[in-house]
């Protein structure tokens, strides 16, 4: 139960069910404002970028990129991971929060969704233009075929990767789309335009309420949420052991998988947090997105942070008291040191040391300083995966074989390309689709009031 | 064939005073046809006596997708094409254990949706049966069947007045 004398107000002002409608509605209908097609233009020049570096990358191989059969895998396997990373932010948000029964994700999880599906598409894109030859992609489909061993290899977990990264796209997109269908059809009975009722009310499915439905509603919510908790934890394990099964120093530990994870569920509430701070500015969506909101992120970011700290230390000291000396090479003369540092302590202090400002409230309480925070936490997430990728591969047991890498235009250009398809699928998102889940909204909104209860008919005390 | 059927729409205002009025038609024996509502309200849910088995349908579909995987590779790895990776068992049996968890969630994901649209009937392209259009944005609806609500008409009206109903009327819809 939701304590709000505790935890303060879910949603700000007395506000009655049609005026919940109505207010997250509004930037459906209201004009676009002129940031707005500022910030696609610029998104789509990105994305422009993007698709000319694929172009390219299609039309003369990868051979454009930086990498090297050394470091064969550069800024793709790099970005793969940071954005299946933020990826995570949507089902962790839904799944662990819906388990946990923490009310308060209700007016941050369907961003978080839409975050999800658009960051797992721009994830999809790089391990897939990294084949090489992507129209020859259809080869990790697990069929019988002539091409070698007959059977794709089961024990890789490169085709584990591809099963999950499926699974979850489905997942996170089908766990989204349902949220919504709901609110579609809020759409559909209170807008007065006539092509918003068709299309809405296309995709609202016929729905209109009844306790059938939500019966099922529940039971499909409570299934895949489930499910998907499984899969939060095992889409990014399946990643980390793309590592961890390896005998590169600096990848091949077991604590790879919660490293992984802790890690991605960090950078995507990052995410998240960048995206409500956006929201509650420019959409005027604070009476929903409370101070308490932005405060409950606040702390789960400084909690995870320290896990964070704790495995980074974790990896360094096992470096050393392994007393393997390829070990002991990548962390203290690799990463810590040398070449790599300052990708090293970028990471370390924006993911370990600077979230710690969140202990104070003031720091939680300042929109801009929690904005800026979210952002360096992005970056600090992005520089561990190059720490990861890079340091341990340029420099490993064989120092004939030791090269720099240094990303080309193309893949700077790829990575800004995703960037630019990253935010101008949340502009869509902010445009088109009820940015907070109205039904859920309402649903919650009851705790508001509950002091009050014991006053409303139907509610009996044994003092009354 | 087309026949014209009677509706009594009862409109509450907030979830309290519908649990309350829904609990004490209950309690006379009054049949509910359907109740609408903005969010799901379990009170409701459970009264309304409906069964969904869809989180059993959820686990048969876990169950089918486990034997099918588990079987499939072990077809694969020990009977159809047997490889040797240097004396190595043909049966890698944990190492198929990760690919059957993520694949066995993408076939329930898949299955329990498709179940789902079939038997709560939400598909695309549906027409909405709307009795009240309010009731997906903040009025809670009790439908009640003239024909066989089991109690008078004046007896539920008043019944519902005094239990804080903003509004009842009647609705007569074409049904084939």
């Amino acid at each position: 139960m939701y304590k709000t004398d505790v935890r303060g107000k879910l949603i700000d002002g007395e506000k009655s069910l049609s005026q919940i409608s109505q207010e997250i509605l509004a930037p459906i209908d209201a004009k676009v404002p002129m940031w707005w097609y500022i910030a696609m233009g610029i998104s789509l020049v990105m994305l422009a970028l993007g698709v000319k570096s694929i172009y390219i990358t299609l039309t003369q191989g990868i051979g454009t990129w930086g990498v090297n059969s050394t470091v064969a895998w550069g800024w793709e396997i790099i970005n793969f991971v940071w954005w299946i990373g933020i990826g995570h932010a949507g089902t962790a948000f839904s799944i662990f929060l819906l388990i946990l029964r923490q009310k308060w994700r209700t007016a941050i999880n369907r961003a978080a969704e839409a975050m999800t599906v658009v960051a797992v598409f721009c994830a999809a894109l790089f391990p897939l233009m990294h084949m090489g030859r992507p129209w020859l992609f259809f080869y990790i489909f697990p069929y019988p075929n002539t091409r070698g061993p007959l059977w794709v290899n089961f024990n890789s977990p490169l085709f584990w990767d591809f099963m999950a990264i499926s699974a979850y796209l489905l997942i996170s997109a089908s766990f989204w789309y349902f949220g919504m269908v709901p609110d579609f059809a809020t759409i559909r009975d209170t807008t007065k335009s006539k092509i918003k009722k068709a299309v809405y009310g296309f995709f609202a499915f016929g729905w209109v309420g009844s306790s059938r439905e939500w019966l099922r509603y529940e039971g499909l919510a409570f299934v895949l949420g489930g499910i998907a908790a499984v899969l939060v934890v095992s889409v990014h394990s399946i990643v980390s052991t793309d590592f961890a099964v390896s005998i590169e120093p600096g990848w091949h530990t077991t604590l790879f998988p919660p490293y992984f994870v802790v890690g991605a569920i960090f950078s995507g509430f990052a995410m998240v947090l960048t995206l409500v701070t956006l929201m509650k500015k420019l959409y005027k969506m604070g009476d929903f997105i409370t101070e308490n909101h932005v405060d409950a992120v606040c702390r789960i970011l400084v909690f995870i942070s320290l896990i964070m700290g704790t495995a980074y230390i974790t990896e360094i000291f096992i470096a050393w008291y392994s007393g393997s000396e390829y070990e002991m090479y990548t962390f203290f003369k690799n990463r810590i040191t040398g070449e790599y540092a300052m990708q090293f302590w970028g990471m370390f202090i924006f993911n370990a040391l600077l979230p710690q400002l969140f202990w104070s409230r003031k720091v939680r309480s300042n929109l801009w300083v929690v904005f800026v925070i979210s952002l360096f936490i992005n970056l600090g997430m992005w520089f561990e995966r190059f720490n990861i990728v890079v340091t341990s591969l340029s420099k490993n047991y064989l120092p004939a074989s030791w090269a720099e890498y240094h990303p080309t235009f193309i893949e700077i250009g790829f990575f800004v390309g995703t960037l630019g398809m990253f935010s101008a699928g949340v502009l869509l998102f902010f445009r088109y689709i009820p940015q907070i889940a109205i039904s859920e909204v309402k649903m919650i909104s009851k705790y508001n009031t509950q002091q009050t209860d014991h006053l409303k008919p139907g509610h009996h005390h044994d003092y009354e | 064939m087309i026949t014209n059927k009677k509706y009594l729409v009862g409109v509450f205002d907030d979830e309290h005073t519908l649990k309350d009025a829904f609990q004490k038609a209950l309690d006379k024996g009054v049949v509910i046809e359907e109740v609408y509502t903005p969010y799901p309200i379990h009170e409701i849910l459970h009264g309304m006596k409906n069964k969904t088995n869809i989180t059993t349908a959820a686990f048969f579909f876990g169950l089918f997708a486990v034997i099918m995987l588990i079987g499939g590779m072990y077809y694969a790895a020990v009977i159809d094409w047997p490889l040797h990776f240097g004396g190595k068992p043909f049966n890698t049996f944990p190492s198929f254990i990760v690919v059957t968890i993520v694949a066995t969630i993408l076939t329930i994901t898949i299955l329990t949706l498709f179940t789902f649209s079939v038997r709560a009937k939400i598909f695309p392209g549906k027409n909405a049966e709307i009795i009240d259009k309010r009731a997906t944005d903040d009025k809670f609806i009790i439908l009640l069947d003239q024909d066989k609500m089991g109690i008078d008409k004046p007896e539920v009206t008043k019944l519902f007045q005094i239990n804080g109903a903003s509004e009842v009327y009647e609705k007569e819809t074409d049904t084939n």
